[in-house]
């Protein structure tokens, strides 16, 4: 859930996803969900050339389960603050 | 539209099953459920490579192994003109004051009527081979 | 919530699992992201002949099969000559 949550606070930010098939596509991100489904807008698929199926395409959704990476802005995220949440999230879940 | 109004809307009506290891079934919709469980009748099952023919009287598929169906094209002006027709019949009955336990506003959609036009026959489906 | 909402009535480019790429207009969807394809065509790729189109008609995708699902720009997609598109089929994909 945590993850899901960092994503949130990414939107609008452009970002590259590698897929379990190999394509890479970069984009800015629109939404996400539960699932990590994602929306990206303004999409640019690397070696274009390769893989001129997408060349019509200008946004599209992604299904979570097939996203290997997330290529994410550095500046964007705060790995201080991400820490700090993710013992949070350990310790409450080792309550539990 | 949902899908699975479409797949209740399909039965006796003849599919294209292909599942995820490449294996096709050709038939007619008997019955479904929401996990897209499905048994077909007078069925044609294609190994993966399209070499190999078996001739099913009934099959059951597990909805989980499925990758995709093939559908008349039909079907889909006939879901939709249901779904209006539901939704029409929901708007005049909450405008008579219909009370007691009618159908009020979305109610399931009833499957289409036996007057439903039947698609043509489907058939084989691959592109070109794709070797796997 | 990355929804498909946008995307119905549009006509859309779905890569499934094995690598194959379908353009239909999105008819329906649900929660699982299992989608129905209208006039739907199978784009079949090569290195030696032109994008072949392969007509599929109404068609029903499980959502586990689905990698991407693509918004197309129609004009810009009607621009391109298909017959002269010379690609690799994508990869399905590899856990």
């Amino acid at each position: 859930m945590l993850i899901f949550s960092v994503f949130k606070t990414l939107t609008d930010q452009r970002v590259t996803v590698e897929l379990k098939n190999d394509l890479c596509i970069s984009g800015v991100l629109k939404s996400v969900d539960q699932f990590l489904n994602i929306r990206l807008d303004g999409i640019q698929v690397m070696d274009e050339e390769r893989h001129p199926h997408m060349t019509a395409v200008k946004n599209c959704f992604i299904r979570g389960s097939v996203v290997r990476y997330v290529l994410l802005p550095a500046e964007a995220v705060d790995t201080q603050l991400l820490e700090d949440a993710t013992r949070r999230e350990a310790a409450s879940q080792a309550k539990r | 539209m949902l899908p699975l109004s479409l797949l209740n809307a399909a039965q006796n009506k003849p599919m294209l099953v292909e599942l995820k290891n490449g294996e096709t079934f050709n038939g007619h919709l008997v019955n479904c459920d929401n996990f897209m469980n499905i048994t077909l009748r007078e069925v044609y099952q294609t190994n993966a490579d399209g070499d190999r023919f078996w001739k099913l009287k009934e099959c059951y598929i597990r909805g989980s192994t499925i990758k995709y169906l093939r559908v008349p094209d039909t079907l889909l002006d006939a879901v939709k003109e249901e779904q209006n027709r539901a939704r029409e019949a929901g708007r005049s009955a909450r405008g008579a004051h219909v009370s007691g336990t009618g159908n009020r506003g979305r109610g399931m959609p009833q499957r289409a009527g036996r007057g439903a036009p039947r698609g043509g026959s489907i058939r084989g489906g691959r592109g070109r081979g794709r070797g796997m | 919530m990355a929804s498909l909402q946008g995307y119905v009535d549009h006509r859309v480019l779905l890569i499934l699992q094995d690598g194959r790429a379908i353009v239909g207009v999105m008819a329906g969807y649900d929660q699982k992201s299992n989608v129905v394809l209208s006039d739907s065509k199978e784009r079949v790729y090569s290195m030696e002949e032109g994008v072949e189109e392969i007509p599929l008609g109404l068609y029903l995708v499980k959502g586990d099969q689905i990698v991407l699902i693509g918004e197309l720009d129609e004009a810009m997609d009607q621009a391109v000559d298909l017959s002269t598109v010379h690609a690799e089929p994508l990869p399905p994909i590899r856990y």
